[in-house]
């Protein structure tokens, strides 16, 4: 039995060519026996559910520590005080690591803002716990900072095929620039001297993300370091 | 307890060092070799051959560990059990397996088949221990007595050390021989179905192809490269601008075996990418054949592979390399693989060459056949073997789409080789 477009000999019994799909006419078709399949029709089992049981042993886990903490707590001081700190960041290390590990393809264009909100979140309850004055000045514009560079470098780097170089040489840019904008909060919150560290880092920080973006518009230099720096 | 031994355990070779550090949560570098007899398999006498061949075949029972600086391999508590075939071939190795043995014996109807995690051996390698199992099958199902030649071994003999050596560090150059290389066009198709591989056999008579190789004076593996290279050239031709398009390249795994006095049954293979570009203007098939043989015996000369060997042995001997823990080392393993390792070619044609069997097995023997999966990003794969005068070649795909397939079997029969398909679907 043959397919009549591509010339190649079928298995008996084949009622399409699996190269190009043309259905199979043949009057002798159901005189011989059809050949056997050549492969079971047996699937591997795909264990799935095995980490879904080890991520709800790992909740109950971290949910019965929380409470052990809080029963101890209150049991020696008579009030929440120190396991305070253990629930608020307990509930982030989960929201942060683990969130992620009940899902098929976790994107992190959505478990990534998801951190840097939980994030922000712990800061915030343990400022108000404190009774700190920093979250707002400080803690809030610094987290934001990091989260939209964190955010900005994944997405540039997921949906922009082309021009890596020019794209970090950019980013090491921005980061310089957000060393002297997160002193500058620094320096309103806690009344500490201006560019004191902050000047060399955002230097560090432009000279490299300058020569990377030079780097990017000479293309000879492009392909000498290239062949230099290929690992 | 003092008079127990201790378990075996050995380094990874050079070429194995790469596999445990790419492999992905879908997808690794597993292969597979089978064996299709005239009758059906007893799984029981298989298990008891698997389990007789565990003292003579030392490197193939193990599992894979993580030490600190490097993974290794251990000795498996026992041989793994044999188990009936999947609905496809390379069913995916999970760690939790890889952590159990890196070696897996399958059965269905009369074939035979082991997969293997490529950190244990190539295919050179693992054809002798599939033989030495056969053999070793059929002497416990049919009382035949096959000597020890054509690469079946003796299971009552000790291993030999250079059996279990890597050769990569022996026949490795002083200086290592640089080889830049152009990247390759990239075959068209993602993974679109899951963990499922497609497979479509074509089953060849040897003795066809070896003609049709010799009237355009080259080997097996160039004519295949050579018309492989014909189909994925019209593909880019129909589906990229002339000026974007990209070279065609086919990697071909050379048996160092060959080259070198070598006996171990670790890896010692390294590929070589022979190619055209097509910018450069159109090629006919005598034309490619005349170029893929020039470029394949200028790049597969005993000095040359020395100095490759070096190239790849140099950084596993530099200090500060071993130095660095492994957790640090997997990840930038991993990005070189992703920027460079599949890049270099649009897909393999791994060719086992003709396989000889010792007199007494052949008549208990149909067919042979070797697979190879596909690689992470590229969506097909070609392997093929000759055994009892058949050539299985083995296409295999993570895509939908069998145009490739279809342009490469449709060719050969114009050349007038019958092909007889068979498929997995």
């Amino acid at each position: 039995m043959y397919c009549v477009k591509c010339g190649v000999r079928l298995r008996e019994g084949a009622k399409a060519c699996p190269l190009c799909g043309t259905p199979v006419w043949c009057p002798e078709a159901g005189e011989g026996a059809p050949e056997a399949a050549p492969y079971s029709e047996r699937y591997p089992v795909i264990r799935r559910q095995e980490r879904l049981t080890i991520m709800a042993a790992l909740t109950v886990a971290l949910l019965a520590a929380m409470v052990a903490c809080c029963s101890i707590c209150l049991h020696t001081t008579g009030r929440i005080g120190w396991s305070f700190y253990v629930l608020v960041g307990t509930v982030t290390f989960y929201l942060v690591f683990l969130l992620p590990w009940w899902f098929k393809n976790p994107h992190p264009m959505v478990f990534v803002p998801v951190a840097f909100l939980s994030l922000c979140l712990m800061l915030l309850l343990i400022c108000g716990y404190t009774g700190g004055h920093w979250f707002w000045s400080f803690a809030f514009p610094l987290t934001g900072i990091v989260a939209v560079l964190t955010i900005g470098a994944i997405a540039l780097f997921r949906y922009v095929k082309r021009g890596a170089i020019f794209i970090t040489g950019g980013l090491l840019t921005v980061c310089g620039g957000a060393c002297l904008l997160i002193e500058l909060f620094q320096h309103l919150t806690f009344h500490t001297p201006m560019f004191t560290w902050s000047i060399y880092a955002a230097v560090v920080f432009a000279l490299f993300g300058g020569f990377l973006l030079l780097a990017g518009m000479i293309r000879p230099l492009r392909e000498h370091l290239e062949r230099k720096f290929f690992l | 307890m003092g008079g127990e031994r201790s378990k075996i355990w050995m380094p990874l070779d050079n070429a194995a060092l790469i596999f445990p550090a790419i492999r992905r949560k879908n997808w690794n570098n597993v292969f597979r070799e089978s064996v299709t007899l005239t009758e059906a398999v007893n799984p029981v006498l298989l298990q008891q051959a698997v389990n007789e061949l565990m003292p003579r075949f030392p490197s193939f029972y193990l599992r894979l560990r993580r030490g600190v600086f490097w993974y290794y391999l251990e000795e498996v508590e026992a041989p793994p059990l044999v188990q009936e075939d999947y609905a496809y071939p390379l069913t995916f190795m999970t760690r939790g397996e890889m952590g159990r043995c890196c070696l897996r014996v399958l059965y269905y109807r009369n074939r035979i088949a082991v997969e293997f995690f490529h950190v244990l051996s190539d295919g050179g390698g693992a054809m002798v221990y599939l033989k030495t199992l056969t053999a070793r099958y059929l002497a416990l199902r049919y009382g035949a007595q096959i000597p020890p030649t054509d690469g079946v071994m003796d299971v009552q003999g000790h291993p030999d050390p250079e059996e279990l050596e890597d050769s990569f560090q022996r026949y490795a150059a002083d200086h290592p021989a640089f080889c830049p290389e152009a990247e390759a066009y990239r075959l068209p198709g993602k993974r679109e179905l899951g963990r499922f591989t497609g497979l479509i056999t074509g089953v060849i008579p040897a003795e066809s192809l070896r003609a049709l190789a010799h009237r355009y004076g080259c080997t097996v593996t160039v004519l295949l490269s050579a018309v492989m290279v014909e189909c994925v050239l019209a593909m880019q031709e129909e589906q990229v601008p002339k000026k974007r398009q990209k070279p065609v390249k086919i990697t071909v795994p050379v048996d160092l075996r060959r080259l070198f006095p070598s006996r171990t049954l670790r890896n010692f293979v390294l590929t070589v990418n022979p190619g055209v570009d097509p910018r450069l203007g159109a090629y006919t098939l005598r034309e490619l054949c005349d170029t893929f043989t020039h470029q394949l015996a200028a790049e597969t000369t005993p000095q040359r592979m020395a100095g490759r060997i070096a190239e790849n042995v140099n950084p596993q001997r530099n200090g500060f390399m071993k130095a660095v823990p492994v957790i640090l080392k997997t990840p930038v393993m991993r990005a070189v693989y992703d920027r460079r390792g599949e890049k270099l070619g649009c897909l393999n044609v791994s060719n086992l060459g003709a396989q000889g069997l010792p007199a007494a097995m052949a008549p208990y023997v149909e067919r042979m056949e070797f697979i190879i999966g596909v690689q992470y990003s590229y969506p097909n794969n070609c392997s093929l073997v000759t055994c009892q005068g058949v050539t299985c070649i083995n296409m295999i795909r993570s895509t939908r789409s069998t145009e490739l397939e279809r342009r490469f079997f449709s060719r050969l029969v114009e050349l007038g080789v019958p092909v007889s398909i068979e498929t997995n679907e």
